[in-house]
C-alpha cells in the first residue's frame, strides 16, 4: 500500500470512529480495525472493517462493511429509503444484513455512506452458471423462490415503510414507467426511436397487479451472499419501491443472470404462488419481462451518460451504451405483436 | 498511411495490455478499470472502419422507409384532419427533402451521424404523434406501427455489429 492510500485509510478509520461515537452515545473506546476496501459496485463503494467498543460493562465486536457513494454512476439513489427498508426488515425472515449506521450527508466519511453487518458468503453468480455449479445453483435457486414469497408477503405497513411513495394496484405499472420514461429523457444522448417506442408500448399495455408488495428491484443472482445452497442474505436495496412483485420474478430472470438452467421460470412461478398465494398473471409476467429490458436499457443508458459527461471516470461504466442493443432486441422479440424471425 | 491500420494498432494495444501489464495488476478495482479498458479497445479496434458504413447504410434505410410511410401519413392527416400528425407529415417530408447523403459521394462519420440523429428524431416524433392521436383508425395505426417495428428491428440487427462485433459468426 502507496503512504498516500495508507494515510487515506487512517483518516477513514478515525472518521469511522467518530461516526460510530456519534450515532452509539453509549460506547466508549471504540476501536476500527482490519480496514481494507472490497470490489465495489457501479455505484457504491464498498469498505470492510471490524468494530469494537465498551457498551453496558461488556465488550461488543461486529464485523462491517460500509457501503459509501462513489461518483456518479449508473443511477444516484438516496440512501436514507435504502438504509430504512434494510432496517424495518431485521425479524421478518428475509435473508439481510443488521443496519447499523447510517451517514446521509457524508458528514463523517465525506461521501452518503452506510454500514451494515457483514455477512458471510459469496457473491460469485457466474459460478452459479456454470455447468459445474448446477447443483448447488439448484438449491440456491429453490431458496431463492422461498426468499422472494417471503419478501412479497411482508406486511409493509406494519413494519413502517409507508414512507416509500404510495402506489396502487392500478398505478404500480404506470408509476414505473413514468419513473424510467423520465430518467430515458434526462439521460440519451440521441433520440432512440426504438426506446421512446417501447415506452409507449409499455404505457399502453399496463396491467393490474395482483397486490403491492415490497419489491427488491434487482432481485437476482449476483445481488445475493450465498453459502453452499443458502441464502445467507440479499443485497443492493438501492432500487427497493412499492409495486408488482412480479417485478422482482422477472427481473430474476433475465438472460444475464438468469437461473432457468436450473429451474424453469414456469417452476419458480409456480412454487413462487404456492408459498406465498399471490397470483402470477401471464399479463403481468410479460409486461415485466419487456419493462425489465427497458429498465436495464436505461440504467445502461445513465451510466454512459455520466462518463460521456465527465461526472466519472469509472471505466467500467464507459461503453454501456454499447450493451442495450441486445436489451432492446429481445424486447422486440418478445413483443406479442410482432415475432422478430418474420420481419422484413 | 495505411499500415499498421488503426484497428491493428488498437489490436496490438490490447494485446499488450492484456498479456504484459494486467498480470501484474492484483485483483480489485484498478485491475476491474483496466480489463474493461481493454474490452472497449478490442471492440473499437474491430469496428473503427465500420462505422462510416453503417451509418450510411442506416440513413438509407430509414429514408427509403418514411418514403414509403408518407402517402399513409398524409392519408391520415387529410381524411381525419389530425392536425399533429400533418406536422410529423410535413417535418417527415422535410427532412427527406434536404437530404445530403447523395449530395456527398464520400460523407465522414460526422456528417452521417448528425443525419442519423435527424432521421432519428423524425421516427420518435412520428411514434408520439401516432400515441398522442387516438383516433386514427387501427389499420393505418398497425400499418405504421408494423413498418416501424420491422426497420427497428433491422436498424438493431445493423447496430449489434457495431456493438458486439465478437458476437458475430
Amino acid at each position: 500500500m502507496s503512504a498516500a492510500a495508507g494515510n487515506a485509510v487512517s483518516i477513514l478509520r478515525e472518521q469511522l470512529r467518530e461516526l460510530i461515537g456519534a450515532q452509539t452515545p453509549a460506547a466508549q473506546g471504540i476501536e476500527v480495525g482490519n480496514l481494507s476496501p472490497l470490489t465495489a459496485g457501479n455505484t457504491r463503494n464498498a469498505w470492510s472493517f471490524d468494530a469494537s467498543w465498551d457498551e453496558g460493562g461488556t465488550r461488543q465486536m461486529v464485523g462491517c462493511v460500509m457501503l459509501r457513494k462513489a461518483e456518479a454512476g449508473q443511477l444516484e439513489t438516496p440512501l436514507i429509503p435504502e438504509f430504512e427498508v434494510i432496517r424495518a426488515l431485521a425479524g421478518t425472515g428475509v435473508p439481510i444484513p443488521r443496519a447499523l449506521w447510517i451517514d446521509p450527508e457524508g458528514k463523517w466519511v465525506e461521501r452518503p455512506a452506510f454500514i451494515l453487518e457483514r455477512v458471510a458468503g459469496t457473491s460469485d453468480f457466474p459460478a452459479l452458471l456454470r455447468p459445474e455449479g448446477a447443483e448447488i445453483s439448484r438449491g440456491v435457486a429453490e431458496h431463492l423462490v422461498e426468499v422472494a414469497a417471503r419478501l412479497h408477503t411482508v406486511d409493509w405497513r406494519a413494519r413502517g415503510l409507508d414512507f416509500l411513495p404510495a402506489t396502487s394496484v392500478q398505478t404500480a405499472a404506470a408509476q414505473q414507467v413514468d419513473y424510467w420514461e423520465a430518467l430515458f429523457r434526462k439521460h440519451r444522448l440521441e433520440p432512440h426511436p426504438m426506446i421512446v417506442g417501447a415506452f409507449i408500448w409499455l404505457k399502453e399495455h399496463q396491467p393490474v397487479a395482483d397486490r403491492i408488495t415490497i419489491v427488491h428491484g434487482d432481485f437476482r443472482y449476483g445481488n445475493l451472499l450465498y453459502e453452499g445452497k443458502r441464502i445467507n442474505a440479499l443485497l443492493d436495496w438501492e432500487m427497493v419501491h412499492l409495486g408488482d412483485p412480479v417485478e422482482d420474478l422477472t427481473w430474476a430472470y433475465r438472460a444475464l443472470w438468469s437461473p432457468a438452467s436450473v429451474m424453469s421460470l414456469e417452476e419458480f412461478v409456480e412454487r413462487y404462488s404456492k408459498l406465498s398465494g399471490i397470483a402470477v398473471h401471464p399479463d403481468n409476467l410479460l409486461f415485466y419481462r419487456l419493462f425489465n429490458e427497458m429498465k436495464h436499457t436505461i440504467i445502461s443508458l445513465t451510466g454512459a451518460k455520466s462518463f460521456h459527461d465527465g461526472r466519472t471516470r469509472n471505466i467500467v461504466i464507459a461503453d454501456r451504451a454499447s450493451t442495450v442493443t441486445s436489451y432492446l432486441i429481445q424486447f422486440l422479440d418478445w413483443l406479442p405483436e410482432l415475432s422478430m424471425r418474420t420481419a422484413k | 498511411m495505411i499500415k499498421p491500420t488503426i484497428g491493428e494498432l488498437l489490436s496490438g494495444v490490447a494485446a499488450s495490455l492484456r498479456e504484459r501489464v494486467l498480470p501484474e495488476i492484483p485483483a480489485g478495482t484498478t485491475r476491474r478499470q483496466i480489463q474493461a479498458a481493454i474490452g472497449i479497445i478490442r471492440r473499437v479496434a474491430l469496428v473503427w472502419d465500420k462505422t462510416g458504413p453503417y451509418l450510411y447504410a442506416d440513413n438509407e434505410d430509414i429514408a427509403q422507409t418514411l418514403e414509403r410511410m408518407l402517402p399513409v401519413l398524409e392519408r391520415v392527416a387529410a381524411e381525419e384532419g389530425n392536425e399533429r400528425i400533418r406536422v410529423v407529415h410535413t417535418k417527415s417530408r422535410q427532412v427527406l427533402e434536404r437530404s445530403t447523403q447523395s449530395g456527398q459521394p464520400y460523407p465522414s462519420a460526422e456528417v452521417l451521424g448528425t443525419r442519423n440523429l435527424e432521421l432519428q428524431e423524425v421516427l420518435a416524433d412520428m411514434q408520439e404523434a401516432l400515441h398522442e392521436s387516438p383516433a386514427v383508425k387501427s389499420v393505418d395505426r398497425n400499418e405504421l406501427k408494423a413498418t416501424l417495428y420491422a426497420l427497428f428491428h433491422r436498424m438493431l440487427t445493423r447496430e449489434l455489429e457495431i456493438t458486439t462485433p465478437a458476437r458475430r459468426p
